[in-house]
């Protein structure tokens, strides 16, 4: 799981060479974030539009680490607080998806499982960051690598989508980008956003009415 | 942007993302969150990132500022991703579709 690790960290690092950020302190994102998306979009919105837009587009993007924290919350139930504390700074997607996996492992095993694959992404994403960063210099503009994050960011909704709510709310988020384009220092992405959140929960619980609303309707039919 | 500021919003994002990785684990390991606010979390993604892609695609530009060619590498990409199943395939789909489609029409 960490090799498609390897070209997300190389595009970050191609993008930290073209940011209006300054790339030490685009560097320093790697170990005070350590979220590839949220690094992205925070690299790539940097000049491009207010501190506060830019900084607000981030952590809401990041806002899903809740549901990763609140579904693996029972897993460090039984662990000290040290690493209730230390753990969850390298909590990422992929390592989600592992502790998920590994319903069986406990106490120190648990740990040291947790903190071995820790290890390996942050040897694989800094090793990446860095191939991408030096190599940014030496590309040709023909090559269009700024295309490349607008590449992984679909990419990466695509791959999440899994059902009606989820769809809607990536449809809803790209037209109201659309309607919203004209906004000033891109605050239509929280425009956006917002309006992609609430039509998914709209979605999301007009389908878990509908059950309610078939067993009341087989209720009065009786 | 200065390197104040750059260094600001890195730390305050940190800040922010740990304490959504941390928060629930240390105040609420026998309490999850609800099943709805956990759906409600996982649309914040797909939102957000759709609305990134559209918006830097424009440029800046409004409608106007949309390349067709770079339009339909994205979504070319976007497909290969879905079909393989994996990320770094619709980055290399992407691309060479991006790369084939500005030799043959840019």
């Amino acid at each position: 799981m960490a090799i498609p690790a390897v070209p997300f960290g190389m595009v970050l690092g191609l993008a930290m060479t073209e940011s209006a950020m300054p790339i030490g302190v685009s560097w320093a994102s790697n170990p005070l974030i350590f979220a590839g998306a949220a690094q992205l979009v925070l690299i790539t919105l940097a000049g491009t539009t207010t501190w506060l837009a830019m900084v607000t587009t981030a952590v809401v993007l990041n806002l899903r680490h809740v549901m990763y924290s609140a579904a693996v919350s029972s897993r460090f139930a039984d662990q000290p607080l040290w690493f209730r504390v230390v753990g969850p700074v390298v909590l990422i997607d992929q390592i989600f998806a592992l502790v998920i996996a590994w319903p069986d492992l406990k106490g120190a095993e648990f740990r040291r499982a947790y903190a071995a694959t820790a290890a390996l992404f942050l040897v694989v994403w800094y090793s990446s960051v860095a191939a991408g960063v030096l190599a940014g210099d030496s590309i040709p503009d023909s090559w269009q690598i700024e295309s490349a994050p607008m590449i992984m960011f679909l990419s990466i909704v695509v791959l999440g989508l899994h059902n009606r709510p989820s769809i809607a709310a990536a449809v809803a988020g790209g037209a109201t980008a659309l309607l919203t384009l004209d906004l000033p220092n891109n605050f239509g992405i929280l425009v956006s956003a917002i309006a992609g959140v609430a039509v998914g929960v709209l979605f999301d619980l007009r389908q878990t009415d509908r059950p309610q609303a078939a067993r009341d309707a087989d209720e009065v039919a009786t | 942007m200065s390197a104040n500021a750059a260094l600001a919003a890195v730390i305050v994002v940190g800040i922010f993302t740990y304490a959504s990785r941390v928060g629930l684990i240390l105040t609420l390991a026998d309490r999850p969150l609800s099943a709805s606010a956990q759906r409600a979390l996982g649309f914040v993604a797909p939102a957000v990132l759709t609305a990134l892609v559209v918006t830097f695609t424009a440029g800046g530009e409004g409608l106007s500022g949309f390349a067709w060619i770079e339009v339909v590498a994205i979504v070319v990409g976007a497909a290969g991703a879905k079909l393989s199943g994996r990320l770094p395939v619709g980055l290399v789909v992407g691309m060479v579709a991006l790369w084939s489609l500005t030799y043959l029409f840019g």
